[in-house]
């Protein structure tokens, strides 16, 4: 059995962790990835709960748990929790403990979705054309998180950026994830957007 | 265009959201005649100039929240989340 994200492979395709991937080289300058084999947790839990205060991260931030784990909060009283591809987050279990009388669900959202990387310099000035947002430093800052109109598909919208390059993660349902792909590649096409193949996890 | 102050995530596009129409108080189902159960359901003020209205930020934050807007100029004064009550607000 193989899982393939709604995101078809370009290029010369290999296996990672039970998924099919494309294992074109990293293109560097702007690019674009599909990381959709990554482990996507949503956690739904009281802003004032136990599993918010594990979970240390306030609508709108993003952060990484000791384990790589990137913990993002994405709405009101919502998390997204993204780790390497066949792997399960730390937090996803230490939240669950604390309070049995609190209502928190912890769900495995991996293949309900797509989650793809926008990288480089240029990957703010692609963004602008398909979102609304603000995407100035000063408003969305490395580890600002969003939810918002991406190309009109609502997206979790996640600046992690990689090295010191400007980074966005995105996030939304699958029966969008090619779709969105495509248009970003569009609105990345002026600037030189390539296509890099599937990477582990950098954290 | 119409910017939306949701009082979750900021300004945004109108499109963004759905319009749920006039904000009025719900009668108790069980403590109400149909009559006055139409009224709350149909009959809207429908004022040209401030009203409350309850909007759901369908793209953003997935939360339903009031604001006042006036429904000549398109200007909008504030959102607040839903339960929050305003000095303004009328009930219908
Ligand atoms: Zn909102």
């Amino acid at each position: 059995m193989v899982a393939r994200s709604p995101i078809r492979a370009r290029g010369p395709v290999g296996r990672e962790h039970g998924w099919e991937v494309s294992t074109t080289a990293r293109k560097g300058g702007l690019e674009l990835c599909d990381l959709t084999p990554y482990s996507k947790v949503l956690v739904r839990a009281g802003v004032l709960s136990k599993a918010a205060e594990v979970l240390g991260c306030a609508l709108g931030l993003a952060r990484r748990a000791p384990d790589g784990t990137l913990v993002a909060g994405t709405g009101p009283g919502e998390w997204l929790l993204v780790s390497g591809a066949g792997t399960w987050p730390a937090l996803a279990d230490e939240i669950g403990g604390g309070d049995p009388t609190a209502l928190t669900t912890v769900v495995d959202v991996t293949h309900g979705g797509f989650l793809i990387r926008l990288s480089g310099a240029d990957s703010r000035r692609v963004l602008e054309k398909i979102c609304a947002i603000d995407l100035s430093d000063g408003v969305t800052p490395d580890g600002a998180v969003f939810r918002s109109s991406v190309a009109r598909i609502v997206c979790d919208v996640i600046r992690d950026d990689d090295g010191g390059v400007r980074s966005y993660l995105l996030h939304g349902d699958r029966s969008a994830g090619q779709y969105l792909f495509d248009a970003v590649l569009d609105a990345g096409s002026e600037f030189s957007i390539g296509i890099s193949g599937y990477r582990e996890k950098e954290a | 265009m119409i910017r939306i102050p949701c009082p979750n995530c900021g300004p945004r596009n109108s499109s963004e959201f759905s319009y749920f129409g006039e904000l009025g108080s719900r009668p108790a189902p069980d403590a109400v005649d149909p009559a006055h159960w139409r009224h709350y359901l149909y009959d809207k003020k429908n004022p040209a100039g401030w009203t409350t209205e309850k909007w759901y930020h369908a793209s953003g934050c997935r939360k339903f929240f009031a604001i006042e807007r006036n429904t000549l100029t398109n200007d909008v004064k504030s959102g607040r989340p839903f339960g929050v009550e305003s000095s303004s607000e009328e009930s219908s």
